[in-house]
């Protein structure tokens, strides 16, 4: 079996377009579901009947289902029942937005009750507010805590991104798998697919690494 | 059942707290059961008694970090609000320290006493820091200020709490059993702030088991059995000619020789 790696050079243009789609589809989804998951933390935990059981209903209805079954829907669903004609890109950020929305608001909803009640209480017998207690104490303690988390969940998800080339968003993994169409190089375009999500994918991690021992807190 | 109380020395002070016949229930457990006793201007009130007496509970109903189903208190004159704006305007003027410290870990030692002035007062970091550098020198830490919590030892951490309850200029200070999750060998220090305090005349309640301070720097003193005051009276009665047989028995317990 002879390899021809010329190949991967001839569509390095496709590449590199296909890797900034999947960088620029991480970025944007979690753009949307790092706000996004915090409000519908805070809702599950602080608002009234029926917010927060609806809420919660998200929450559980998104993260227990299959993420490339939710790529699909958005696919076919959406656009019946908003009855516009979306592109292939905004329907993966929607797919991908609902479910790491979804994984977000659990991680705040934890990281915010994981803080000792008395933290509260002390910052209340200041004469704090609950949202003055929850802003100043509560958040910049648990975003600390909550790091570690958010951080993997954006490894998964710049990973992740690969599932919607099933509707034809053309990001990374959709062009590598165009092209291994066209030339039949299987095992030239595969590698060259895992070579690229590894060396964007590393310098994630590393940074994420970093981060986490710059705003460690020790108690 | 409250014995006849003999009269206070420091009577001529204004009543700060009135606690007139407070019940707080969890379920079906009453945790107080009608407690009556005041607090006046200057002194140093000392809640002692067995563990689940009350004692902390009466102390958490006074800022209302816990609601009343029962009786009322009175701060400086006016009934406790019960909604959370009042509540807000009234504990600051109620420093509360307590027994696990809870100093923000993510703040320095200066930043914890500064909290309280910048958020709720609404004063400039300049101006906060300011006071917080002098309140960590008044409790002995004056070269803490840049450390965080957990470079400190407990008896620290608890003085930088007391520091960050005196930045609020409080007209009370609330003390839940302060030196009760400390090494034995830091108790003292925290124990030497308190006194400073109370020789400042810092109103104070203290709910403690350190007997030999509440003999020593308590002006008052109640003793609560099961959720009620079973005595009050100056220390110099309570510890020398306990009235009732459950203060005879709680001293007794702890090894009290009068």
């Amino acid at each position: 079996m002879t390899l021809d790696w010329a190949v991967v050079w001839q569509h390095r243009d496709a590449l590199v377009a296909g890797a900034r789609t999947t960088v620029l589809l991480a970025v944007a989804t979690m753009a949307i579901a790092l706000p996004c998951g915090a409000i519908v933390a805070v809702l599950r935990l602080y608002a009234g009947e029926p917010v927060r059981t609806l809420a919660t209903a998200y929450v559980e209805f998104f993260r227990n289902l299959p993420l490339i079954l939710v790529v699909y829907w958005a696919f076919y669903v959406l656009p019946i029942l908003t009855g516009l004609g979306l592109s292939p890109f905004a329907t993966g950020l929607a797919a991908l937005a609902l479910n790491v929305t979804a994984y977000n608001a659990e991680t705040f909803r934890a990281g915010i009750n994981s803080i000792r009640r008395g933290q509260t209480e002390a910052a209340m017998a200041l004469g704090m507010s609950r949202v003055q207690a929850l802003r100043r104490i509560v958040i910049p303690q648990a975003l600390r805590r909550i790091l570690p988390v958010l951080a993997s969940t954006w490894v998964s998800l710049f990973k992740d991104t690969s599932l919607v080339s099933v509707i034809a968003v053309t990001e990374l993994a959709y062009v590598s798998m165009q092209i291994r169409a066209q030339t039949f190089r299987v095992l030239e375009m595969l590698t060259a697919m895992a070579v690229i999500y590894w060396f964007l994918g590393y310098p994630q991690a590393k940074l994420v690494d970093w981060i986490q021992r710059r705003y460690a807190v020790t108690e | 059942m409250t014995p006849i109380q003999p009269p206070r020395t420091k009577a001529a002070g204004a009543k700060i707290v009135r606690y007139n016949g407070v019940v707080k229930r969890y379920g079906d457990f009453t945790a107080l059961d009608g407690v009556t006793l005041e607090v006046h201007a200057g002194e140093v009130v000392c809640l002692i008694g067995p563990s689940g007496s009350g004692k902390s509970t009466l102390l958490r109903c006074t800022n209302g970090l816990e609601s009343l189903d029962g009786g009322d208190i009175e701060f400086e004159g006016a009934r406790l609000a019960r909604d959370e704006r009042g509540l807000r305007v009234m504990r600051q003027r109620m420093g509360m320290v307590f027994q696990s410290f809870e100093l923000f870990p993510h703040l320095t030692a200066r930043q914890n006493v500064a909290e309280g002035p910048r958020t709720v007062l609404g004063m400039t970091a300049v101006e906060a820091n300011r006071r917080a550098n002098a309140l960590l020198d008044k409790v002995g830490l004056a070269d803490k200020g840049d450390s965080y919590p957990s470079a400190l030892s407990g008896g620290q951490q608890q003085r930088v709490a007391i520091a960050r309850a005196l930045a609020m200029n409080p007209d009370v200070m609330l003390f839940d059993e302060p030196t009760s999750a400390l090494d034995p060998e830091t108790i003292g220090e925290v124990l030497g702030v308190m006194k400073k305090l109370a020789d400042e005349g810092m109103t104070m309640v203290v709910v403690t088991h350190e007997m030999s301070f509440a003999r020593r720097v308590g002006d008052w003193v109640a003793v609560f059995d099961a959720g009620r005051v079973v005595e009050q009276g100056p220390p110099a009665q309570i510890f020398d000619a306990p009235a009732t047989e459950r203060t005879r028995d709680f001293l007794s317990h702890l090894g009290w020789s009068g």
